[in-house]
Order: C-alpha cells, then sequence, then structure tokens
C-alpha cells in the first residue's frame, strides 16, 4: 500500500515522461503502452485520454485503492527519435530489473538531457538529402545542384528563424517562399526546373506528424491522430503558401 | 542498364532517408538500417511502377508494408522501435512532385477564374494530383504501420532488452 505523497510521485513522473514523449512526436499508443510498463513497475494502474495539447492522467493504487487524476500540458519539444527509443527502453529496462522511482527518474534525466545531432551536420545531410529527391524525381545534376543550394540557404533560414522563436506558420511560409525562390534561379539555366522548383521545398514536409496522425488512427485513437493530421496539413498549406508567392512571381517561365 | 537504374534509385533513396531522418534526431545505430529500408522501399516501389505496370498507390503499399516488416526484423538488433526506422524510411516515397502539381494547379486556377476552360483544366489537374498525392501517404502509412497488428507482440518488445524467453508480462 502507497501513501498519498508516494503516489502523486509517481503520477508525477509518469506524468513528466507521458508528456515529453508525446511532445517529442511519440505515436499515442506507444506512449500509453511505455507509460503503464512503468506503472505496473510501480504496483499502480496508470489510465490516460490524450488530446494536442493536453493529457489526463489516473493512477490508481491496487492496494489502498486510491485514485490520483492530473491534467498535465504537453510540450512543444522537437521531434526526436533518439529520445523515442531511449524512453521506451527505459520503460522496460523499469519492469525487467524492478527499478525504484528514484532510479527511473536519475535514468531519465540522463536521456532527456542527451545532445541532439548538432545543427550543421542535420544541414548538410538535409542538402544531400534533397538533391536526392530531386534526382529521383527525374533531375538532371544541374537541378540537384541548386536544389542542393536551396535547400542549404532555406533550412538554415528556417534554424536563424527557430532560434529567434518567430511563429512556427509564418517560418513555413518564410522558408518555403526563399527555398523555392533561390531554385527559380534554375528557370533560366538548361535543366530540369520544374523538378527542382517542386523538390526544393520538399524538406519542410511535415512526415512525422502525418504518418503518426494515420499511425494514430488506424489504431484507434481516432481524435488525437486527426489533431495530428490538421496541424500537419496547417503547415503544408503554409508550405503551399510560400511556395505558391515564387510561382506567382515566376509563372510566365512555368506555363 | 535495368539494373543500373534500380541501384541508383535505392541509393538515392537512401541519402533522401538519412537526410531527412537527421531532422528528427534518430539514434546514430539507426542509420544504416533506415538506409536499407528506404533503398529497398523505394527500389522495389520503382521496379513494381516501370517492369511490373502497378499504379503509384498500390506499389507504395507494397514498398510500406515491406518497410513495415523490414523494420520489424532490424528493429530487434538496433533496439529501435519500428516507427524510428520506418518513418524516415518512409520520407523518400512521400509523392513531391504531385503536391507540387497540386499547389501548382490551385495557383493556375485561381489565375484563370473568367476563362472557364481553363478554370476546368487547372480544377481537374488540383484534384487528380491532390487525389493521387493524399492516397500514396495513406497507403505507405498503413503498409508501414500493418505489421505491428500482424506481429504485436514482437513490435511491442523491439527496445528490450532482457532475453524474451525470460519473460515475465
Amino acid at each position: 500500500m502507497k501513501t498519498k505523497d508516494e503516489l502523486t510521485d509517481i503520477l508525477d513522473f509518469i506524468a513528466e515522461y507521458a508528456t515529453y514523449m508525446l511532445g517529442s512526436g511519440v505515436h499515442t499508443s506507444r506512449v500509453v503502452r511505455c507509460s503503464q510498463r512503468i506503472g505496473v513497475s510501480q504496483g499502480v494502474d496508470v489510465q490516460f485520454s490524450t488530446f494536442q495539447k493536453s493529457t489526463i492522467l489516473s493512477v490508481r493504487d491496487e492496494g489502498s485503492r486510491e485514485v490520483i487524476t492530473r491534467v498535465v500540458p504537453i510540450p512543444a519539444l522537437p521531434i526526436s527519435f533518439q529520445r523515442n527509443a531511449d524512453l521506451g527502453a527505459l520503460s522496460w529496462e523499469a519492469l525487467d530489473e524492478n527499478l525504484s522511482l528514484a532510479d527511473i527518474r536519475r535514468k531519465y534525466e540522463l536521456l532527456i538531457s542527451k545532445p541532439h545531432i548538432h545543427p550543421m551536420i542535420v544541414l548538410l545531410t538535409v542538402g544531400f538529402a534533397n538533391a536526392s529527391f530531386c534526382r529521383l524525381f527525374g533531375g538532371d545534376w544541374i537541378a540537384m545542384g541548386i536544389v542542393f543550394i536551396s535547400t542549404l540557404v532555406g533550412f538554415s533560414v528556417k534554424l536563424r528563424m527557430q532560434a529567434q522563436g518567430l511563429n512556427h506558420f509564418l517560418i513555413f511560409i518564410l522558408t518555403a517562399f526563399i527555398a523555392s525562390f533561390c531554385a527559380s534561379v534554375s528557370l533560366f539555366l538548361p535543366c530540369t526546373s520544374e523538378t527542382a522548383l517542386a523538390t526544393s521545398v520538399l524538406f519542410l514536409v511535415p512526415g512525422v506528424p502525418l504518418i503518426n496522425g494515420v499511425t494514430d488512427i488506424v489504431e484507434g485513437h481516432i481524435l488525437i491522430g486527426c489533431s495530428r493530421l490538421v496541424n500537419a496539413f496547417l503547415l503544408i498549406i503554409c508550405l503551399a503558401i510560400g511556395l505558391s508567392a515564387t510561382l506567382l512571381i515566376m509563372k510566365e517561365g512555368l506555363v | 542498364m535495368m539494373a543500373m537504374d534500380i541501384i541508383l534509385d535505392g541509393f538515392f533513396a537512401a541519402v533522401a532517408a538519412i537526410g531527412f531522418g537527421a531532422i528528427s534526431d534518430p539514434p546514430l545505430r539507426a542509420f544504416p538500417r533506415i538506409a536499407i529500408l528506404a533503398a529497398v522501399g523505394h527500389a522495389l516501389r520503382f521496379c513494381l511502377m516501370h517492369y511490373a505496370g502497378l499504379d503509384i498507390a498500390t506499389a507504395s503499399l507494397c514498398a510500406g508494408v515491406t518497410i513495415g516488416m523490414g523494420s520489424l526484423w532490424l528493429g530487434r538488433g538496433a533496439h529501435c522501435p519500428m516507427t524510428v526506422l520506418y518513418i524516415p524510411a518512409l520520407l523518400p516515397m512521400i509523392p513531391g512532385i504531385y503536391a507540387y502539381h497540386a499547389v501548382f494547379a490551385l495557383v493556375m486556377f485561381l489565375q484563370s477564374l473568367r476563362d472557364s476552360v481553363a478554370e476546368l483544366h487547372y480544377m481537374q489537374e488540383f484534384l487528380v494530383n491532390a487525389t493521387v498525392a493524399l492516397s500514396v501517404i495513406f497507403m505507405l502509412a498503413v503498409g508501414a504501420t500493418s505489421p505491428i497488428f500482424i506481429f504485436k507482440h514482437r513490435a511491442f518488445s523491439l527496445t528490450r532488452r532482457r532475453d524474451r524467453s525470460k519473460e515475465t508480462k
């Protein structure tokens, strides 16, 4: 049987753990499973409902039958597959090794303070990725070079704007405009200019929320799945607005 | 020549998957597996579309299922959940050209509201391209997720380090 303080500590930790995972782009059923696994390791039953911005968690002690509930906001964090894998592994470790709550929290703090991949490495790999994408869509070598440079410019401007804390819809519109405008240089060169323009903005496609949204829906978490899809579509609309601005300026060269 | 086309398609898909995956901060141990899955998936879709005459949505579904099964198989060795491997591997298959044509047709539709022939042409272009783009994304995600329903137990314990023969739950 647990005291109310012990039960509250468990709830507070699971609330932080679950919302961190949800904020890092983990699909819902996995967050529920991992949180419940940690609950089992601590001898409590965990149930929760989740929405786009907040989560409602209940923890029940089987011994005393006491139940505590909390509503917790979901933080806006960068998507991280590293955290997804590590925090999932932590839930298994907690269960298999019978870790105490203090040990789980200590390991959790270590895992979430691991460094992310360096932005300069990400910048270069995204440049090569988008150039390869251009090639997959039938682009030639000149178009690939233009897409590579446009992506470097667009992505570095995006990083700079994110560091300034600008609204993310605005960031998507401006980045899509800048990247596609740089790629419109291809209209004046002998190359597959349409492919270059089309692929220059594709690094902005929010692939993770799109796929997570469909995954949530097919796994029965329809409300949050739709929320994720709506969110992704808003970003795609912003991308389309930025691209449309370039197309309007350059449409004479494209029709 | 045919083999070269397939190899090049797989190679560029692997580079694209690694780059787009890097935005989402995967563990370093996942990168080689992401590259393999993306190359196999994209090359398979390329073959199905160009040599077997399949449409892009059905070919994407087949590629999605292959990537999903592959992530289940490779996830155990890297202690990575399936999503960490299959989401970056699916990204090079996002139908960017169709999405671009849909946006371009929408812009041109709005520019030609007084010309009924052009108006109809661009609206048709918009609907065709948007439908293909949405269907392909849906098929990819459903295809890659489907192995989770078939191999539930294995899919849910990929990050577990203890030997499965000693399972307690």
